[in-house]
């Protein structure tokens, strides 16, 4: 195409390089790396926070923290990585990717993106806002009533629990909404929901899922809200209230949670062995299917978190069977990867690495989350270091592990630079290392009889020499990371240039320069089968550009099953709207913990305002041959 | 111009949408999946997709919220000797609320025939129902809030939590609804014009629904049990 094309394109659809165009922009592509970094940074936040607990675990009676502070510090760990590092940076790759890898050439409503990705860094300000007042939550992840009640805690902790997590609802709810329209409306003429990468297939199952459980979430801390500001009885046992009410609310949000950290990841697994391994992933279908399954039957496990609370057995028969299901539509993914690396021709780039130490991460984790369905087993490892030890295999396992496999993979793609591959790989060996020395002695430690959340431990029993080692690991993980953060940065500056497509990829992502345009691809691509771009097809000639698009700031909207194209989709320009709304909530929750009501209110009316100009129409066409501004 | 036209033909969408100046997209030549070639109807359906999902995420909510009701309510501490809500304010309340939701219906549907006047008009009765439904629930949570306050026990702490959550979220829905009576009148050849109504009038019903069933459960149920 000629370069005036790509030229009117760019005019159309790139925000100015200025500090008011980095505030208003609404460009998928910024605002993706955007989460992805910021996501990045809360990433090192908590493991700063786990190097501090490490520390004060090396040895029987250490005192590097006091207690007070070591429950704050789990506490903001847990938080940080579960809601504000594992999920947005799986947005971040969503919302980078699926614009680019569908051919569109944006999210489905922009500048709902912009809001989301604000509100959610000012919810993780918010958050961090309680340690700079000395009074960061303190209650553990998940917070269990009455502990978190007010009589119990005092002070403003638990309250920036409560609003953070309801702030974060608002963001990631935004956010699933617009991944799920966009999935099924902007999809490239063509690719039919048979023919969508997997990745999608993970992304609209989680986003479905979040849609559905921060409900539930929300509900809970508001309860706990109003009972610890305004005097209100729900977790409340003198008053009629039930404390358990808590944690069925938590956790029918809080397991459908987990898959959604862990989905996505897989999703991008699914993306990356076939590409490396030279071939279609085997059982496409069945790998896609077990992906919306163990979505749907996450949302039947919950009580698996509750075992110890004392139910019918009947209740736990059922949930302990469900948490069972899951490990069948986990373990069709594990062998058609298996599969797909047996019958392809591995290229063992870092991605690749990544990748397969995820397998194995993961199987390690999946097989003592099955010993951890069993329920008189549970009753045994509950609240031990055992479920400390899965929840961090799989966690790590899972997101971590194939985030970096994405990192390497993608960067490449977003930066237009190389990584370092042999340190990727020494990174990725110090990081495997890392992880199974901190997290496997956890295992045996819990047998040993350590329970979760302790400050310290009296000397004699056995554990201190296990501590020490898994204090070893977690710097061992810690310098990993820190080896791929310098791979990072020095590729920005001194990486080879990517070229389009580095690795020979299929999807279409990959048909674009790198770093990609603005508008993503000049023309509208066309999908013919599972791998665009490894299928040449007819399709795609376009010898009259017919297919650009290029008339305004329009993108191809097609049918949700069969991706016909059915209609052009307008898209709204940069506004600064959305930070002033984001702004405008986040003094609503900031004089909502002081209660201090009537603030909240003017902050209220503030963001009613702002959603008005937001959504006030101002379109005009242009005229023909008339270009916008 | 197009007023006319319009108002004529009845149950295709009244306002075409394909225009002359609206730019297309040429698709490739038909192949087996059967593809549409050219493209160039505007696409205003993304708005109610976002809506719809919406309303799913907040529907959510609510049924958190009734799981908690009737959760608390599983030991029985106050729900079998407390004096169950009385109904006379919620019947008339029940009957503004359907009704307005009816009201918002036909004005959608008179804006569909492009007769905006009539589709104003339909939608400032809406909204006056709705405000109507607010004066008698202030009413009733005053004369309510003499036997139980939210602070009493659960009970009151459920109860006033998810009537609360209803008159918000309708005040939400008179909101969007207000706005809408506010839009400068769309040009036909941008949006469909009923669009916006549409979404706003979805999120009515929807609220009108929810309070189907605060209705069943927390006053009628009680009284007859």
């Amino acid at each position: 195409m000629s370069p005036a094309v790509e030229q009117h394109l760019t005019q159309l659809w790139e925000s100015p390089h200025t500090l008011w165009g980095e505030l208003t922009t609404v460009d998928h592509q910024k605002l993706g790396k955007r989460y992805l970094a910021t996501a990045f940074a809360f990433l090192i936040m908590g493991g700063l926070e786990a190097l501090v607990m490490r520390l004060q675990l090396a040895g029987p009676n250490r005192s590097v923290v006091d207690p007070e502070t070591y429950d704050q510090l789990f506490t903001m760990h847990g938080m940080t990585m579960i809601f504000w590092y594992a999920q947005p940076i799986l947005s971040g790759f969503s919302i980078y990717l699926i614009p680019l890898m569908s051919g569109a050439r944006d999210l489905a409503f922009p500048r709902l993106n912009a809001f989301t990705y604000w509100t959610y860094l000012f919810s993780g300000l918010y958050l961090y806002g309680s340690t700079l007042l000395f009074q960061s939550p303190h209650g553990g992840w998940f917070a269990y009533v009455p502990f978190t009640d007010k009589p119990y805690s005092p002070g403003h902790g638990m309250d920036f629990y409560a609003l953070s997590l309801i702030f974060l609802t608002i963001s990631a709810t935004g956010g699933a909404i617009n991944l799920i329209v966009s999935i099924f409306r902007l999809r490239a003429p063509g690719m039919t929901i048979s023919r969508m990468p997997l990745f999608f297939y993970s992304t609209l199952t989680v986003s479905i899922s979040s849609v559905l459980s921060m409900p539930a979430l929300a509900a809970a801390c508001v309860f706990l809200e109003l009972d610890r500001q305004w005097g209100f009885h729900f977790y409340d046992v003198t008053h009629g209230g039930i404390v358990l009410l808590w944690q069925q609310l938590f956790w029918f949000f809080g397991h459908p949670w987990v898959y959604i950290i862990f989905l996505p990841a897989t999703g991008m697994i699914s993306m990356i062995i076939p590409v490396f391994t030279r071939r279609p992933i085997v059982g496409y279908p069945y790998v896609a299917v077990s992906t919306v399954m163990t979505g749907l039957v996450g949302f039947g496990v919950w009580l698996h978190h509750m075992f110890a609370v004392g139910m019918s057995t009947m209740s736990m028969s059922f949930f302990s069977a469900a948490s069972m299901t899951i490990s069948v539509f986990s373990a069709v993914q594990v062998f058609a990867w298996l599969a797909t690396v047996w019958k392809g021709r591995p290229v063992t780039t870092a991605a690749f690495h990544f990748a397969m130490g995820f397998l194995a991460v993961f199987i390690i984790g999946g097989l003592d989350g099955i010993v951890t369905a069993i329920i008189p087993l549970d009753w045994q490892l509950h609240d031990t270091y055992f479920v400390v030890a899965h929840l961090h295999y799989v966690l790590v396992g899972t997101n971590m592990l194939p985030v970096f496999a994405g990192f390497y993979y993608w960067l490449p793609k977003m930066t237009g630079r190389m990584l370092n591959e042999t340190m990727g790989k020494i990174s990725f060996w110090l990081i495997l290392v890392g992880l199974n020395v901190t997290f496997f002695p956890m295992h045996i430690v819990a047998l040993m009889g350590m329970p979760r959340r302790q400050w310290t431990y009296a000397d004699g029993l056995g554990w201190g020499s296990v501590n020490l080692l898994e204090t070893v690991g977690a710097f061992i993980l810690a310098f990993g990371i820190l080896l791929s953060i310098i791979n990072f940065v020095v590729s920005l500056r001194n990486g080879e240039r990517a070229g389009r497509n580095p690795w020979g990829a299929d999807t279409l992502e990959w048909s674009t320069s790198s770093p990609p345009p603005a508008y993503g691809t000049v023309h509208i691509p066309t999908v013919v089968s599972r791998n665009p771009l490894w299928d040449a097809h007819d399709e795609e000639d376009d010898p009259h550009g017919e297919r650009v698009l290029d008339q305004g700031r329009l993108t191809l909207a097609s049918t949700p099953l069969d991706a016909n194209p059915r209609y052009l989709s307008r898209m709204p320009e940069d506004s600064i709207v959305p930070l002033i709304m984001a702004v405008a909530m986040t003094g609503i929750f900031t004089a909502l913990t002081f209660k201090y009501v009537w603030i909240a209110l003017a902050f209220a009316l503030a963001c009613a305002l702002a959603n008005g100009i937001w959504l006030w129409p101002r379109h005009r066409e242009p005229k023909p041959g008339e270009s916008r501004q | 111009m197009a007023k006319a036209q319009g108002a004529k033909t009845r149950g295709e969408p009244a306002v075409s949408t394909i225009h002359a100046d609206i730019p297309a997209y040429v698709g490739p030549p038909p192949n087996a999946d059967g593809w549409k070639t050219t493209v160039h109807e505007l696409d205003d359906h993304r708005g109610t997709y976002g809506m719809m999902l919406f309303i799913l995420s907040e529907g959510f909510l609510f049924i958190m919220l009734f799981v908690a009701y009737f959760y608390l309510a599983q030991g029985g501490w106050r729900w079998l000797n407390v004096k169950p809500p009385r109904l006379h304010y919620v019947i008339p309340m029940s009957v503004i609320l359907f009704s307005s939701s009816g009201v918002a219906y036909w004005g959608e549907q008179e804006v569909k025939k492009l007769r905006y006047g009539m589709g104003r008009l339909a939608l400032a009765l809406t909204i006056l129902m709705g405000m109507g439904f607010l004066a008698l629930s202030a009413f009733d949570y005053k004369e309510h809030l003499q036997s139980v306050t939210p602070q009493t026990d659960a009970y009151g702490s459920i109860f006033y939590t998810i009537t609360t959550f209803h008159v918000a979220h309708l005040c939400l829905g008179l909101l969007m609804l207000l706005y809408v009576l506010v839009l400068p009148k769309l040009e036909p050849r941008q949006w469909t014009p009923y669009r916006p109504y549409h979404n706003a009038a979805i999120y009515w019903h929807f609220v009108d629904f929810v309070w189907l069933f605060i209705v069943g459960f927390l006053y009628i149920a009680p009284n007859i049990r």
